[in-house]
């Protein structure tokens, strides 16, 4: 129980601390509406040809809107922060505290993706109402269980770039990682839903956790159906169960490392 | 009751090492070659409870290794180490709760937050309940004099209003050891002696064991009770203050410009080390004159333009431990 209240305290002096980061938040804003104009006038040239793979235009826009809004949503220091921590040996001094530091920069995490989540979210709203209206045959009752696969899909892909952070205990510039970890997103549901890529590229999308952070969650959100939502939840709960098992077995390899040989 | 305990206390580092050149990359790329590198070499030592312990020495020397060692991030490669009758290796979060750390370097406060939103986390961190916490905060907010700094975000307080509020920060939970590592790095000698009074206090007030590091000898005369010197891993020197400042600490460094060109006739005890145009480089052995006296000589040949007064610095202490204890053997 205390150790609930433990963390509790750290997600609400992070939210608090989301709120300093004002001009960053605008910025972001700015970014994120430039980004879905752009997509928006592309996918809107692409549909002049008809409709592709079952997304209507309409559902299409929305599904950009929903899978930037994860990825923005996700977007924090926290990656660079725990490369940093690693890095500069800083980490040690985190060590002396009664805490586990994976879950601590959770916690530290969860407060900004919150506040990102809000204000994106807002955004993406408004944007998708302007461009074109609203999603057809959406259910206001049905979105708390989409918004449940978008906080999984966020889930796994901190873990993810927690387990990525922490392979700087062994390497000395672990960036191509975050990169290749970034582009593989991209690639597989962020930038166009997993029904576009060819048959086989899908067989494999299906058995990575890649396509369960952005893809499954966005349409969730723009195409919901129950027999996706139970198709869906049990993988990505498996994904973040794995994911976090991942980040634990890096942090605890890392630290022993260290604690045998020094940082 | 002692409640540090070290017994011959070694650690082993491993680096890799790569020979010069193109060659030499493409073979650590293959087959790395390690060294080992020993920064703590059979050290023992106790410290009471109560105590203010310095530790001193210059970079590199391993002091920080130690404290690693001491507060349960690194492993010794071995030894034996107790502290509060906990083996910091195995028991690092159970002793967590009971110790405190300042990194004159590395800050734990939210850098965007003021301190008070800092010291609510660190509060839950050490599970400590509303109430101890307030009453904790109130008494550290008077002792460290924080009043107004409580509410201003750390990143627009001054270095020396940073370090108040990182040392009040870490004695929220009421630590019975606190580590200080380079504490008065940085700050400037006002800001320093106010550090320095306040450390004091503490140990006074709430019996609180310290172990200080610094290179800056000012930290150790004036707080500490004893000093442990440590050089290359080793220990080179253990004793009470009054002692070492006796034997090593005993000089003081004057620079000194005259306006005009002076023939300097020095008194017993000082010593004219360099002598320039219009300036002067002495030594003084305060042993044998005071800095007063020494002063007051200086002051009397007339047309002194600037003085400044230094501790030797502690590169040299150690040389002259290690000369002094070679003519003792």
């Amino acid at each position: 129980m205390k150790n609930i209240k433990k963390y509790l305290t750290v997600l609400r002096i992070s939210l608090q601390n989301a709120f300093v980061y004002r001009s960053n938040a605008i910025g972001g804003l700015v970014f994120y509406s430039l980004f879905i104009f752009v997509f928006f006038n592309l996918w809107r040239a692409i549909y002049q040809g008809g409709e592709a793979a079952g997304y209507s235009l309409t559902q299409m826009v929305w599904y950009l809107c929903m899978t930037e809004l994860i990825v923005f949503g996700c977007k924090n220091g926290i990656y660079n922060e725990m490369n940093e921590d690693v890095k500069s040996g800083s980490i040690a001094y985190q060590l002396m505290r009664p805490y586990h530091y994976v879950f601590y920069q959770f916690f530290n995490a969860l407060g900004s993706m919150f506040f990102n989540l809000i204000i994106y979210g807002v955004l993406a709203v408004v944007l998708g109402l302007i461009m074109v209206g609203p999603i057809p045959n959406f259910r206001l009752s049905l979105l708390p269980w989409g918004l449940c696969s978008v906080i999984l899909g966020m889930v796994i892909n901190f873990f993810m770039m927690m387990t990525l952070g922490l392979t700087a205990f062994k390497l000395e510039d672990n960036l191509a990682f975050f990169l290749i970890y970034q582009k593989l997103v991209f690639m597989l549901g962020m930038f166009i839903p997993v029904e576009f890529l060819p048959k086989w590229l899908q067989g494999i999308a299906h058995w990575l956790p890649f396509s369960y952070v952005a893809w499954a969650p966005a349409k969730l959100i723009v195409a919901f159906s129950w027999e996706f939502f139970w198709q869906v939840i049990p993988i990505q709960i498996f994904w973040a169960i794995l994911s976090l098992m991942l980040a634990l077995g890096m942090y605890s390899y890392g630290v022993r490392s260290l604690q045998a040989h020094g940082g | 009751m002692s409640i540090i305990e070290i017994r011959n206390l070694n650690k082993l580092y491993r680096t890799r090492v790569k020979e010069e050149g193109l060659k030499a990359s493409f073979q650590a790329l293959v087959r790395p070659v390690y060294t080992e590198v020993q920064a703590v070499k059979d050290i023992s030592f106790t410290v009471e409870r109560g105590e203010i312990c310095a530790f001193i020495g210059p970079n590199g020397a391993g002091k920080s290794t130690t404290i690693k060692m001491l507060t349960g991030i690194l492993h010794p490669t071995s030894g034996e180490i107790s502290v509060l009758g906990f083996n910091p290796a195995k028991q690092r979060q159970k002793l967590s709760y009971h110790i405190g750390t300042v990194f004159g370097q590395k800050s734990q406060l939210w850098f965007h937050l003021p301190p008070t939103d800092s010291f609510t986390l660190l509060g839950a961190i050490y599970d400590l309940d509303k109430s101890t916490l307030k009453k904790r905060v109130d008494e550290l907010t008077e002792c460290f004099e924080l009043g107004d700094l409580l509410k201003i975000p750390v990143r627009k307080l001054s270095l020396g209003q940073r370090i108040r509020c990182e040392v009040a920060a870490s004695l929220l939970h009421s630590p019975e050891i606190l580590f200080l590592d380079e504490p008065t790095i940085g700050l400037d000698v006002v800001v320093k002696q106010r550090i320095r009074e306040l450390i004091l206090r503490m140990n006074h007030e709430d019996g609180t064991t310290i172990f200080l590091t610094s290179h800056d000898t000012g930290d150790v005369e004036q707080v500490c009770k004893r000093a442990i010197v440590i050089n290359q891993g080793q220990i080179i020197l253990d004793q009470p203050i009054k002692k070492l400042k006796y034997d090593y600490l005993n000089k003081k460094i004057i620079t000194v410009r005259f306006n005009l060109e002076q023939h300097l006739d020095a008194p017993i005890g000082v010593r004219v080390e360099k002598t320039g145009n219009l300036g002067a480089c002495l030594s003084v052995d305060t042993r044998l004159i005071s800095i007063d006296e020494a002063m007051r000589w200086l002051i009397a040949q007339g047309g002194v333009a600037d003085i400044t007064v230094q501790d030797p610095p502690m590169e040299e202490i150690i040389s002259t431990i290690y000369t002094t204890k070679a003519v003792v053997v």
